[in-house]
C-alpha cells in the first residue's frame, strides 16, 4: 500500500487525476451491468453517455488551441464536419458516376482514420493562413471558414448529396460506440493532461501569454501553433467519424450545426480555460444540464440557452475550476462582488 | 441576353447591393472601432428592425421608407437599453468575453422572433418599385436603387454627424484615446451609450431598406455580421467612405461568381466574402483603406 501512495504522488496527478480514475473504473464496466427491464442502465443511459464523452472530446480538442494556447476557434467543428464527410465519403456510395471503385464502400475503421487524417490535413493547410491572424480577427475567420464549409458542401453535391446528404450503412450497436468514444475521450484527456507538463505545452503557454516573447526566445510559434491546431484537428476529425456512422446519416445542417461550434467554446469556459479537466466537468455539466432544460423548456430551451451563455460568461469567466481553486471566493456576498463588479467602476478608475 | 449584358447586369446589381452592405456594417464597424466590442448580435439587431417594419407594413399600411421614421427612434431605444444593461459589462473585458455574450444575446433575440413569429420567411411592399431599362434585358431596379439612395443619405448623415457635432467629437475622442478623451470632461459612458444606440438605429434601419426586396427571417442574422465582420476588416474601423468601398467591393464579388460560375446561385456568396477577407487580412492587416485607429488585437 505504501509503495502504491508513492508511485502515486510520484505520478504528480492530484486529486483531480484521482477523479478522473475512479470515474474510468465506474465508466468501463457500466454496459456489463445492462439491463433494460430493471431501468438502470438502459439503450437510452448509455446513449446520452455516448453523446457526453463526444462532447468532452470535442471540448478538450478545442482547449488545446483556445484555451493552452490563446487562439480562440469559433469554427473547430469545421473539422468535425470534414471528418464526419470523410469517413461518409468512403463508407457510402457518392454519385459521381467516374467515381474510383477504390473509395467505395470501406469499412469503418480505416474510414473513420482517413477521415482524421483529412482533417488534420485541412488543419495544416487552413492554419498556415488563419493562425497568422490575431485575436478576434482568428476568431471571426475560423467562423466563417465554418460557414463558408457548409455551403461549400451543399455546392458541391456529386461528392456530398448536397442539401440532401448521404446515408451510411446503418449499425445499431450501442456498447460498441460507449467503449469507442469512451477510449477516445479517456485518451485524449490523457493527452491534454500529458501535453500540459511537456514542453511543448509550456510553449504553447508561453506563446498564450506573450508571442512575440516567446519569438524572441527563440521559440518557432508558427510550427507550434499548427501543431497543436491539427492534433485538435485530427482528434475531432476522428469524432466526427464515429459520430457520423453512429448517426448513419449527414446533411450539411446537422453535421455543421452552428450550436456545435459554439458549444465546444461554451463547456470549456464554463469548466475553466487551459485546463485539464475544465473542458470535462463544463462538458458533462453543459450536456446534462440541457437534457433538463430541453425536456422542461421545450419552446424556450433556445433562448434559455443563450441567457444562461451570457450568465456563465458574466458571472464566471475564470469557469467552475477557477471558482473552485480561488480561496478568496468563500463567502456568497464576496462571490457576488467578484462575479458583478460594480458597473460604474470605470468612472472611479484613475485615469 | 449575352455574356456581357449579364456581365454588366452583375455588376449594376453588386453595386447596388453593395449600398446596403456598407450601411448595413457601419454600425457594427463603429461599435467596433469605439467600444472595443465585436457584436455577434448585429445581425439580429438588422433582424429586428425589419420585422417592425414588418409588422408596420402589414398591420399600418405604412411602406418601408417611411417606416424608417418609426423605426429609426425605435431602434436607438432598444440599443441603449441594451448598451445599459449588457455592453456595458463588456467593455473592457477580454475579446473573448464580448464574443460569448454577444453570441448568447444573437441566440435569444432569433429565437424569441421564431416564438413570436414562426421561422417562415415574410416581405413588405412597397410602392416604389419598377425596372429602369438601359438596353434589352439590361436595367436598374427601381427599389434597389432608392435603397441604395437612402442608404447614402444615412452613411452622409451619420459623416457629418461624427465629423462636425460636438457629440461625434466626442465619440471619436472616446474612440482615438479613451483616457485623455476622460481627462478633458467627456463622459465615457454616456458616449458609449449614444454611440450604441445610433449604430443599433442605424442597423435596424437597414433592416427596414433591405425588407422589401429580400425575404426575412429569424435567423438571417449570422451570415448578415458575418458579412459586416467582412468588410469592416477591409474597409477599417469606422471607416465610411471605405465601408462604401468595401461594400461595392463585396457585392460586386458575389454576384460576378454567381453569374460567371454556372450551378452555384448565391450560395457561395459567404464562401467568397471570406476567401477575399482572409486574403486582405494576410496581405493587409490595417485593412484596405485605415479608419478611425489601425484595428488591433486586443
Amino acid at each position: 500500500m505504501a509503495t502504491l501512495t508513492l508511485t502515486w504522488q510520484r505520478l504528480h496527478l492530484g486529486r483531480w487525476g484521482l477523479l478522473f480514475v475512479v470515474l474510468l473504473l465506474v465508466a468501463v464496466p457500466l454496459p456489463q451491468f445492462f439491463a433494460p427491464e430493471r431501468n438502470l442502465v438502459t439503450d437510452s443511459l448509455l446513449f446520452s453517455l455516448t453523446q457526453m464523452f463526444i462532447l468532452i472530446t470535442l471540448a478538450s480538442n478545442w482547449n488545446l488551441t483556445g484555451g493552452l494556447t490563446g487562439y480562440v476557434d469559433f469554427g473547430h467543428a469545421v473539422f468535425f464536419g470534414v471528418g464526419a464527410y470523410g469517413t461518409g465519403i468512403l463508407m457510402g456510395q457518392p454519385g459521381w458516376e467516374p467515381w474510383p471503385e477504390a473509395l467505395t464502400l470501406w469499412s469503418f475503421w480505416p474510414a473513420m482514420l482517413v477521415g482524421g487524417i483529412v482533417a488534420a490535413v485541412f488543419a495544416v493547410l487552413l492554419g498556415s493562413a488563419t493562425l497568422r491572424l490575431k485575436g478576434p480577427y482568428f476568431s471571426i475567420a475560423m467562423l466563417g471558414t465554418f460557414v463558408a464549409m457548409r455551403e461549400l458542401v451543399r455546392v458541391v453535391r456529386p461528392l456530398t448529396g448536397g442539401g440532401l446528404g448521404m446515408t451510411l450503412p446503418p449499425y445499431l450497436n450501442r456498447p460498441l460506440f460507449y467503449y469507442l468514444t469512451l477510449t477516445l475521450a479517456g485518451l485524449v484527456v490523457a493527452l491534454m493532461w500529458w501535453i500540459r507538463r511537456t514542453e511543448f505545452g509550456s510553449t504553447l503557454i508561453a506563446i498564450r501569454e506573450d508571442e512575440v516573447g516567446a519569438e524572441m526566445r527563440g521559440i518557432n510559434t508558427t510550427l507550434h501553433k499548427i501543431t497543436a491546431f491539427w492534433i485538435a484537428a485530427f482528434l475531432s476529425g476522428l469524432v466526427g467519424g464515429i459520430w457520423a456512422y453512429q448517426n448513419a446519416y449527414i446533411d450539411p445542417d446537422v453535421v455543421f450545426l452552428p450550436n456545435r461550434t459554439v458549444d465546444m467554446v461554451m463547456m470549456t469556459m464554463l469548466g475553466g480555460l487551459g485546463t485539464v479537466a475544465g473542458p470535462v466537468i463544463g462538458a458533462a455539466t453543459i450536456y446534462w444540464l440541457r437534457d433538463v432544460v430541453w425536456s422542461n423548456l421545450l419552446l424556450f430551451h433556445q433562448i434559455a440557452e443563450g441567457i444562461l451563455l451570457i450568465i456563465i460568461v458574466l458571472g464566471a469567466p475564470e469557469g467552475i475550476m477557477g471558482v473552485l481553486g480561488d480561496r478568496s471566493a468563500t463567502s456568497l456576498p464576496r462571490l457576488w462582488r467578484k462575479w458583478f463588479p460594480s458597473t460604474s467602476s470605470e468612472s472611479e478608475q484613475p485615469a | 441576353m449575352n455574356l456581357s449584358d449579364l456581365i454588366l447586369q452583375a455588376v449594376i446589381n453588386g453595386i447596388l447591393i453593395g449600398g446596403f452592405y456598407a450601411v448595413m456594417m457601419l454600425g457594427f464597424s463603429v461599435i467596433w472601432g469605439v467600444m472595443g466590442v465585436i457584436n455577434l448580435a448585429h445581425g439580429e439587431f438588422l433582424m429586428v428592425g425589419a420585422y417592425l417594419t414588418w409588422v408596420l407594413n402589414r398591420q399600418y399600411g405604412i411602406d418601408p421608407f417611411i417606416a424608417l421614421i418609426v423605426v429609426l427612434p425605435a431602434m436607438f431605444l432598444l440599443g441603449y437599453i441594451f448598451q445599459r444593461i449588457l455592453i456595458n459589462r463588456i467593455i473592457e473585458r477580454p475579446f473573448l468575453i464580448a464574443l460569448l455574450v454577444t453570441y448568447g444575446l444573437s441566440v435569444a433575440m432569433a429565437s424569441t422572433v421564431k416564438l413570436i413569429y414562426k421561422a417562415d420567411p415574410r416581405v413588405t411592399d412597397t410602392a416604389l418599385t419598377g425596372f429602369w431599362n438601359l438596353s434589352d434585358g439590361v436595367g436598374i431596379p427601381a427599389t434597389k436603387f432608392y435603397i441604395l439612395i437612402a442608404a447614402l443619405i444615412m452613411m452622409a448623415g451619420l459623416y457629418l454627424f461624427l465629423q462636425y457635432t460636438r457629440l461625434g467629437k466626442s465619440i471619436r475622442a472616446a474612440a482615438q484615446n479613451k483616457e485623455a478623451a476622460r481627462m478633458v470632461g467627456i463622459e465615457i459612458g454616456q458616449v458609449y451609450a449614444i454611440t450604441f444606440a445610433i449604430c443599433i438605429a442605424l442597423t435596424g434601419a437597414a433592416g427596414a431598406l433591405i425588407s422589401p426586396t429580400t425575404s426575412i427571417f429569424p435567423f438571417m442574422g449570422p451570415v448578415l455580421t458575418l458579412k459586416a465582420f467582412a468588410i469592416t476588416a477591409m474597409a477599417g474601423l469606422g471607416n465610411i467612405p471605405g465601408a462604401l468601398m468595401g461594400g461595392i467591393i463585396l457585392g460586386l464579388v458575389e454576384n460576378l461568381i454567381a453569374t460567371l460560375v454556372p450551378g452555384v446561385g448565391s450560395n457561395l456568396g459567404i464562401t467568397s466574402s471570406f476567401i477575399l477577407l482572409v486574403v486582405v487580412l494576410v496581405t493587409r492587416p490595417q485593412g484596405l483603406f485605415g479608419g478611425l485607429k489601425p484595428a488591433e488585437a486586443r
